[in-house]
């Protein structure tokens, strides 16, 4: 189940930030915030994808680097708000 | 968003932080090597003066502190900390002044804690802070100084906010430690103005990283912003232009240029403080990251002040695209971005008020934030629609992109650089008045400031990489030794050229120029403007670089507001106001009252008495004893002395008549002539007070721009000549008449010696030097020749200060009228000038005694 979340969260930003990018540069601990990857604008737009296909809500608070630097911590995030993950 | 990077894996680094990392320990190797660049970074700051002495001591005090705390156990050093700050306090504003600020600080923080409900304590911090703003606004007093305002307001004005919001969100607890060193934060005590640090990523960033990499990058960051300081200085003192000087293409280039990178003093401040709280171990964001290659305005508001962009995206931009998130995304984004720009317009002006105690609500101001914002927003449409490089990897850049990107920068850069310029300027109209410049002559010289910053940012933009790349954030930009070679080689090679023996022996000129960037003053703009300051709002001041801002910072809200009670008024006539008659106020400096005549004096009658001399002493604020009470004025203190000790027998009585108007200019005083003649003076001294050539010239393009009528020929002839019209903007004219200044100060000066010698008047001229030396000088040789030349007699008090110190004769730091000490030695002088030769007053009959 995780996996599947990290590999679906993490098709989204090779689509939508790193189009053309090898997508084994991206690791689960790959900074994304702190790396520049993710900007403000970036990092709604994946708080919109991730709300809406895990019907999930996230708090404003939320979007930081501590929950949101890393495949790892956006998966763990994820998780504790639907378990399921689906 | 900001790249934050982390230093790590180079070679050096990684032995290091295989020892040190989990326990914040460094090997005594590494400490020798911070420590040897502390000492260079103390030479640098002693050498070129940087800031102000109470800096310099809480430097010393953070670097010994630093030798101390990078040797205790990990739970220590927080407390060290807050023990070093809060001692930084008590020793920049003194004992009674620092517990003030510090209890005050305790209450504020306690408030934050109550074991209330979230609501009933935001409602307490409120009220806490609804009573200190009427505190500082002086509705209510204060058993403190003005002086802790500032400081106090830097410390809490927005920390209060990020530190209550992430109490609500964050659970983790939190350390009497962390709350009392996150406000009371060393070096705090010397800065009115500081990065809003997020309490979440202070708390977070202790001692996350590696600690002698993360010291080392506050040595990094502090000797960067010593390098800024030292490149604004040669831009304030050597590159600004006064907006009248803005005569062709090459001057508004140079203007708008200079006036841009002023900001490098902000940025300075910001890399010196986030370098000493590194220090401690903070590993925090870097500040000011390459902000001037900003390649767009998202890029330049992410780079400018990652600080405040943080504040502002966590306490409001993240809260608002939530609450809008249902109208749509991107229009979410719109509106929560232009709503982000309202506040930074508001906060500012929140900000100023705690700084300074009034309120700062200008157009310009408004339309500088509220075009940044529309720009900010048109880039993050464009950056959704078609996304922005990034890259995990550093690649190989093509020529193409490469010129593109400078391209980008370029644009950039003098797209804001020209909005900066109207942010800063004066007001909307002065702005305008600018743009005639294009209509001068174009010379190779305009070449100069677009081909410098082409080269600036091709060099930049070469040497970094093109996209953000995640690896960058995990290695680093540049090697660890070249970092270190960079760091030591500026601060060795700043050191060097600072010695006298160095400089002097390049050349004269290369030595002048260090020499003039070893010293913290004011610029020769801001003297003028200093000196003319008394008459003006503060508003004309610039607001967030310049250092005449931060002596009018500490200047009172209510510093003599005999101004405001009422001292002149206005008329309709050419010199525009005057003193009110029969007006009386106290000042914290005494009386200040005005007899029938609306002469700051005794009571006289309309006729001269018989066998007096009455001499109207015409000039402005010095003359009318702004800062001192009545009686302690140099021309009370003059008429009672003659009285008392007759220097002439020619007359039985000696009447001085104070015709001083605080703000008059020479061609004013065409005015205060005509209307002393009522009262039958049979001699005039005409005080003149420095730069009266310059000063002459402004009123009269004051006078064309309200078309006020000019009932002088003289003068109306020369503003014929000079091509000015009624109506036109003060700038643009003053550009016309500026170098008829010596021309309208000899139509001045003719007619009221030319007049006078009619009317079998005396007239005196008295040169009365400012208490403070400055580029006004180059103008008194030759108003002392036009004076002579008109016909007055001159009586030169050039050396009346001398031997004294400036504080010791000056009201205060950002006001430099004579003080009492001030009146009195000018007062001894001049008699001691009749004394000599009595005749230059009384008349040939006169004997001495």
């Amino acid at each position: 189940m995780t996996d599947t979340l990290t590999q679906a969260i993490k098709d989204f930003i090779m689509e939508e930030f790193l189009p053309g990018e090898d997508p084994d540069e991206l690791t689960t601990t790959t900074p994304l915030i702190s790396g520049g990857i993710l900007d403000s604008i970036a990092t709604l737009k994946l708080v919109m994808f991730m709300e809406e296909k895990y019907s999930v809500n996230f708090e404003p608070h939320e979007v930081d680097k501590e929950h949101l630097d890393n495949l790892e911590s956006i998966v763990k995030l994820v998780l504790s708000k639907n378990p399921t993950g689906a | 968003m900001d790249s934050t990077p982390t230093f790590t894996a180079t070679k050096l680094g990684n032995s290091t932080a295989a020892a040190s990392e989990s326990h914040g320990r460094i090997r005594m190797r590494d400490f020798a090597i911070v420590a040897a660049q502390l000492i260079l970074v103390l030479l640098l700051l002693r050498q070129f003066q940087i800031e102000s002495p109470a800096f310099r001591i809480l430097a010393m005090l953070a670097f010994a502190g630093f030798a101390v705390h990078s040797f205790l156990p990990l739970p220590a050093r927080l407390p060290f900390f807050t023990a070093l700050s809060l001692i930084s306090i008590p020793l920049t504003l003194g004992l009674a002044n620092g517990a003030w600020l510090i209890g005050i600080g305790f209450v504020l923080i306690a408030a934050c804690h109550l074991p209330l409900s979230f609501r009933i304590r935001g409602l307490i911090l409120l009220g806490l802070g609804v009573l200190l703003i009427t505190q500082r606004a002086t509705l209510l007093p204060t058993p403190w100084s003005e002086a802790i305002w500032p400081i106090l307001g830097a410390m809490f004005m927005f920390r209060l906010i990020a530190y209550f919001y992430d109490l609500r969100h964050d659970k983790t607890p939190v350390t009497p430690a962390q709350s009392a060193s996150y406000f009371f934060m060393l070096p705090n005590a010397c800065f009115p103005l500081l990065p809003v640090i997020d309490f979440k990523t202070y708390r977070r960033s202790h001692y996350s990283g590696d600690a002698y990499l993360t010291y080392q990058k506050g040595v990094d960051w502090i000797v960067r912003g010593i390098v800024h300081l030292i490149l604004y200085r040669y831009f304030y003192y050597h590159v600004t232009l006064a907006p009248s000087e803005v005569t062709g293409p090459a001057q508004f280039l140079q203007y708008v240029v200079a006036n841009f990178m002023l900001y490098l003093r902000v940025s300075g401040l910001f890399h010196l403080i986030v370098g000493i709280v590194h220090l401690f171990g903070f590993n925090l964001p870097e500040t000011h990251n390459r902000y001037l290659l900003a390649a767009s305005f998202t890029d330049f508001w992410r780079r400018i002040n990652i600080y405040w962009k943080d504040f502002m995206q966590k306490i409001f931009y993240f809260p608002a695209v939530f609450a809008l998130k249902r109208f749509g995304t991107n229009n979410a984004i719109i509106i929560a971005t232009l709503y982000v720009f309202l506040l930074t317009w508001l906060l500012h002006s929140y900000q100023w008020f705690w700084l300074r105690g009034t309120w700062l609500l200008a157009w310009h101001d408004m339309l500088f934030w509220a075009v940044l914002g529309v720009l900010v927003v048109a880039n993050s449409l464009y950056e959704i629609k078609h996304g922005r490089s990034r890259s995990l990897s550093k690649k190989k850049k093509s020529w193409q992109s490469t010129a593109l990107t400078i391209a980008k920068t370029y644009a950039t850069f003098w797209f804001i650089a020209i909005l900066w310029s109207f942010w800063t300027s004066e007001s909307i109209v002065d702005w305008l008045a600018l743009w005639s410049a294009w209509t001068g002559s174009y010379t190779a010289e305009a070449l100069l400031f677009p081909l410098l910053s082409l080269l600036v940012i091709v060099l930049g933009s070469l040497s970094l990489p093109e996209t953000a790349t995640a690896t960058m954030a995990a290695k680093g930009h540049r090697p660890w030794a070249l970092d270190r070679a960079i760091t030591i080689a500026l601060a060795l090679g700043l050191v060097l050229i600072s010695m006298e023996g160095v400089h002097t022996r390049v050349s004269n000129e290369f030595g002048n120029l260090v020499s003039s960037l070893r010293s913290a003053h004011l610029s020769r703009l801001d003297n003028a403007k200093l000196e003319r300051g008394y008459y003006e709002g503060l508003l004309s001041v610039d607001r967030f670089n310049s250092q005449l801002w931060e002596v009018y910072s500490k200047k009172p809200a209510n510093w003599l507001d005999v101004e405001n009670a009422g001292l002149k008024r206005f008329v309709d006539n050419f010199a525009q106001n005057e003193l009110i008659p029969s007006f009386v106020s106290t000042t914290k400096y005494g009386t200040v009252s005005t007899n029938r005549w609306g002469m700051r004096d005794q009571d006289y009658t309309q006729a001269r008495p018989a066998d007096t001399l009455r001499a109207a002493v015409l000039g402005p604020s010095t003359v009318m004893g702004w800062g001192v009470g009545d009686g302690a004025t140099f021309e009370a203190l003059l008429e009672e002395r003659l009285g008392r000790e007759p220097v002439s027998s020619a007359f039985k009585h000696v009447e001085l008549l104070n015709m001083g108007v605080p703000g008059y200019q020479p061609p004013q005083q065409l005015v205060a002539f005509d209307n002393v003649l009522d009262l039958q003076p049979n001699a005039i001294l005409y005080v003149a007070a420095g730069r009266e050539i310059s000063r002459s010239a402004d009123y009269l393009a004051e006078a064309v721009e309200k078309r006020l009528p000019i009932p002088y020929p003289a003068l109306a002839a020369i503003v014929d000549q000079s091509g000015a019209s009624a109506g036109m903007e003060k700038a643009e004219a003053l550009k016309l008449l500026k170098p008829y200044g010596a021309a309208i100060l000899q139509a001045v000066y003719g007619e009221i010696a030319g007049r006078s010698a009619e009317l079998g008047i005396r007239p005196v001229w008295v040169f009365l030097p400012q208490v403070r030396g400055g580029s006004w000088q180059e103008e008194t040789p030759e108003t002392v020749r036009i004076a002579r030349d008109a016909g007055f007699a001159v009586i030169n008090l050039a050396d009346v200060y001398q031997g004294h110190d400036i504080d010791t004769l000056r009201l205060a730091e950002w006001d430099d009228h004579p003080n009492e000490l001030g009146h009195q030695l000018v007062a001894d002088a001049l008699y001691r000038a009749l004394q000599k030769d009595p005749a230059i007053l009384f008349g040939s009959t006169a004997a001495t005694k």
